[in-house]
């Protein structure tokens, strides 16, 4: 009977499946973006494992550090190799762990340029546990690792400064600029500045050191404050700034904050509007429907009966409303993934596979719960209906 | 079996006037018998409808009690007396009655299908050819008209198998063949199976049928004729 | 206008979006020294699937004949849409790129959609025929 009421008003059950398409949409869409921001900066501080990273002082300003980070924007910076030694003597340093910074030509391999990174696996902490989940292994000479959004297979052969390097690794995402870079170790990373040397792209601070570094993330012993052996690092190292970790994140909390707040307010008002504009037409759907419902109970149907047929149906069109609506925002957000992500400028790694689930069948559910809720009103004034009144108004 | 109304009553409320209250029917007691064809007569306005939807247990009475053998029908439980009027309660309303969103059939088989799985198809095919309406089976009702309907809704009744048949202007859209053959269907109704059925019209086409007329005017019961030769 | 018309109406929309998106906002990747790469030539390709399926969508409007086999051959012409970026021709190598982020998706969504119309309008303009 439900069922044959829904299909045989087709227009009054599409308008009202499609408004709870809304609300479905507009909720999922809007708690994968928020989930997917939160798992980004989860990601990001992991991968910050540093407290503080010693970087040349014009890297400031040059090519902001923190975009290499956030957005993968390619930039290349060197210091004197010297510094991780001198670092390490710093009192309050427990470790201390170089990286080398080159971008590739975009002619080279790929339509465009390419971070590569070199790190020292003896002494990294922060890039190696993240890539020893996806290699066993080290990275051995001209083999590299790819973060998620570099297209390349592993056994290919991508040519860095027309080095053949063989991708031996691809790394699980993480939502940060990271995802976009090529990482190496120190010898291959060597073998790749003196390529690009060759090429004209110099990376000499002096012109008879060839050792250079761009990066030193740097580990504070337990029990010494960060602050203090952040200035003490300052104070000894010269044309080296010493960017805290803590204040990159807080600066993409504060956004990542912002933006959920947006987000939420959305949602809530869309909530709000979309359920008056339910709540009414299911009143206006009241007075449409008195007569059929008079005519069932003057047939004998007990008001107990209407009143589940009213909040089935309206329930039925909050079930496909819902389905409708997660599938349509799926197709968006995931489809869009890297669009979403590179507008929002913010770490971006969407919810494992388990929690979208979970939270499409919260959706659905919430769809169903709202749409029976609006419909209950007129269900309950519906199965009031006096069949001797509302029979006669009809004529 | 015996349908009997005891002392009841119906006040409406109005906002105009001077009085806030008026008397759609006031107290009277009466009773339909089975085995026979009451016809309610009177103006429009009298007060009929609202007469014989109290007495369908549609409508609860502001003083009185309506009795079907020994149940007092509005001191049962909605659900019960929702049951109750299923199985022993045939009505045809005034007007256009169908469920818009079933089928012709499925409308004639709805009072079945309410409380059980299987339904008397059989029976209301056999009716619908009677009334020459068996074409139109799948068809929905916007599709037919007012006579059709009307049909329909008697078809709905006659299949529901009720022990009281009540019918509000049965005959209001239909030409005077159809007239004929739905008064004489009810008529058969009450005299071979020896259910009470209870007509309201203000019409004079079902008085040749009638066992008993009551005429109605200004929520009272005027008069009370007999048929000579019928037995009460 | 006929129920087996709508489809093909669905579907001359959707041509019209996916052939002039992809010489605006849905466009493959160009670098800013104006060199191109393969994701350019996928560009190409769907402009020219987008205005066959945009004539192919006007035929079912126009033959009440052909509906059918119309319908049945813009499937085709779907599926191949759906598969050329990304899987016969390449896009850029960063997931974050334009063609990536914007045209592979958007392409396949609105190829994929106008397929599910084809099928509908097969099935509607079948039906008669049976």
């Amino acid at each position: 009977m439900s069922v044959k009421n829904l299909k045989r008003k087709p227009g009054r059950t599409i308008a009202l499946v499609l408004l709870t398409a809304f609300l479905a949409l507009a909720v999922f869409g809007g708690s994968v973006v928020v989930l997917s921001l939160r798992n980004g900066l989860q990601s990001l501080e992991a991968r910050l494992g540093a407290d503080i990273i010693l970087v040349p002082s014009e890297a400031q300003s040059k090519v902001s550090f923190q975009n290499m980070f956030l957005q993968g924007t390619t930039g290349a910076f060197y210091m004197d190799a010297s510094v991780t030694e001198k670092a390490l003597e710093v009192p309050g340093v427990e470790k201390a762990a170089p990286q080398v910074f080159l971008a590739s030509l975009k002619a080279d391999c790929c339509s465009i340029k390419i971070q590569v990174i070199g790190i020292d696996p003896e002494k990294d902490f922060t890039v190696q546990p993240w890539i020893a989940r996806s290699l066993t292994g080290e990275l051995g000479d001209l083999e590299v690792a790819v973060g998620c959004k570099v297209e390349a297979d592993i056994g290919e052969i991508i040519r860095i400064y027309e080095q053949r390097c063989k991708v031996i690794a691809r790394l699980e995402p993480t939502g940060t600029g990271l995802d976009t870079a090529v990482y190496c170790n120190m010898d291959t990373m060597n073998k790749l500045l003196a390529a690009a040397e060759a090429k004209g792209i110099s990376h000499k601070i002096t012109s008879d050191d060839d050792s250079v570094v761009s990066a030193v993330y740097i580990k504070v012993k337990d029990g010494y404050d960060i602050d203090t052996v952040n200035t003490a690092l300052t104070g000894k190292l010269r044309k080296v700034t010493a960017v805290r970790t803590r204040s990159m994140i807080t600066g993409v909390s504060d956004s990542l904050a912002g933006v959920s707040r947006t987000v939420t307010t959305m949602i809530v008002v869309i909530w709000v509007l979309a359920f008056i504009i339910l709540l009414l037409s299911y009143v206006m759907i009241i007075r449409e429907r008195s007569r059929e419902f008079a005519v069932l109970r003057v047939l004998g149907a007990s008001r107990k009966m209407l009143g589940r047929m009213a909040l089935l149906e309206s329930a039925a069109c909050g079930l496909m409303g819902g389905i409708l609506g997660v599938i349509v925002a799926a197709v968006g957000v995931f489809a869009f993934a890297s669009l979403i992500e590179s507008s929002l400028g913010l770490p971006y790694l969407m919810p494992v596979f388990s929690t979208v689930l979970l939270l499409a069948i919260g959706t659905i559910l919430l769809s169903i719960a709202v749409s029976a809720a609006a419909s209950a009103l007129s269900a309950w004034r519906l199965s009031r209906v006096n069949p001797g009144t509302a029979l006669r108004e009809g004529n | 079996m015996i349908l009997k109304a005891d002392n009841i009553s119906k006040t409406f409320f109005r906002n105009t006037g001077s009085a806030n209250y008026f008397y759609a029917v006031s107290s009277m007691s009466l009773e339909v018998p089975s085995g026979s064809v009451t016809v309610l007569t009177g103006r429009s306005g009298s007060g009929k409808t609202t007469l014989l939807n109290m007495l369908a247990g549609i409508l609860e009475p502001t003083k009185g009690k309506v009795l079907l053998d020994d149940t007092d029908l509005y001191s049962l439980k909605d659900d019960e007396l929702s049951r109750f009027r299923n199985k022993r309660i045939g009505v045809v309303p005034q007007g256009r009655s169908a469920v818009d969103t079933l089928t012709v059939m499925e409308n004639i088989l709805l009072p079945a299908k309410l409380y059980e799985k299987t339904a008397p198809a059989e029976e209301a095919r056999q009716r619908m050819d009677d009334f020459e309406i068996d074409h139109l089976a799948d068809a929905m009702p916007r599709e037919l008209s007012g006579g059709e309907l009307r049909r329909m809704a008697i078809i709905r009744a006659l299949v529901q198998n009720p022990d009281v048949l009540f019918a509000d202007e049965p005959t209001g859209d239909l030409d005077d063949e159809n007239t004929e053959k739905v008064l004489s269907a009810l008529s058969s109704f009450a005299h071979d199976q020896k259910k009470a059925v209870f007509i309201v019209t203000h019409e004079n086409d079902a008085l040749k049928y009638a066992d008993r007329i009551f005429r109605m005017e200004k929520g009272q019961i005027d008069l009370q004729e007999n048929q000579s030769g019928e037995s009460v | 206008m006929k129920k087996q018309m709508i489809p093909g109406c669905v579907m001359l929309v959707l041509a019209l979006v996916i052939s002039i998106g992809s010489l605006t906002f849905l466009s493959p990747c160009i670098h800013e020294d104006g060199s191109v790469g393969a994701c350019w030539w996928a560009g190409r390709a769907l402009l020219g699937l987008g205005c066959l399926l945009g004539v192919l969508a006007l035929l079912t409007l126009v033959s009440g004949r052909a509906r059918f086999g119309t319908y049945l051959s813009s499937i085709a012409v779907c599926i191949l849409g759906i598969l050329t970026p990304g899987t016969l021709i390449s896009m850029c190598r960063m997931s974050s790129m334009h063609c990536r982020a914007v045209m592979q998706p958007a392409m396949i969504i609105l190829f994929s959609v106008s397929a599910l119309a084809a099928v509908i309008g097969v099935l509607l303009s079948g039906k008669g025929k049976a």
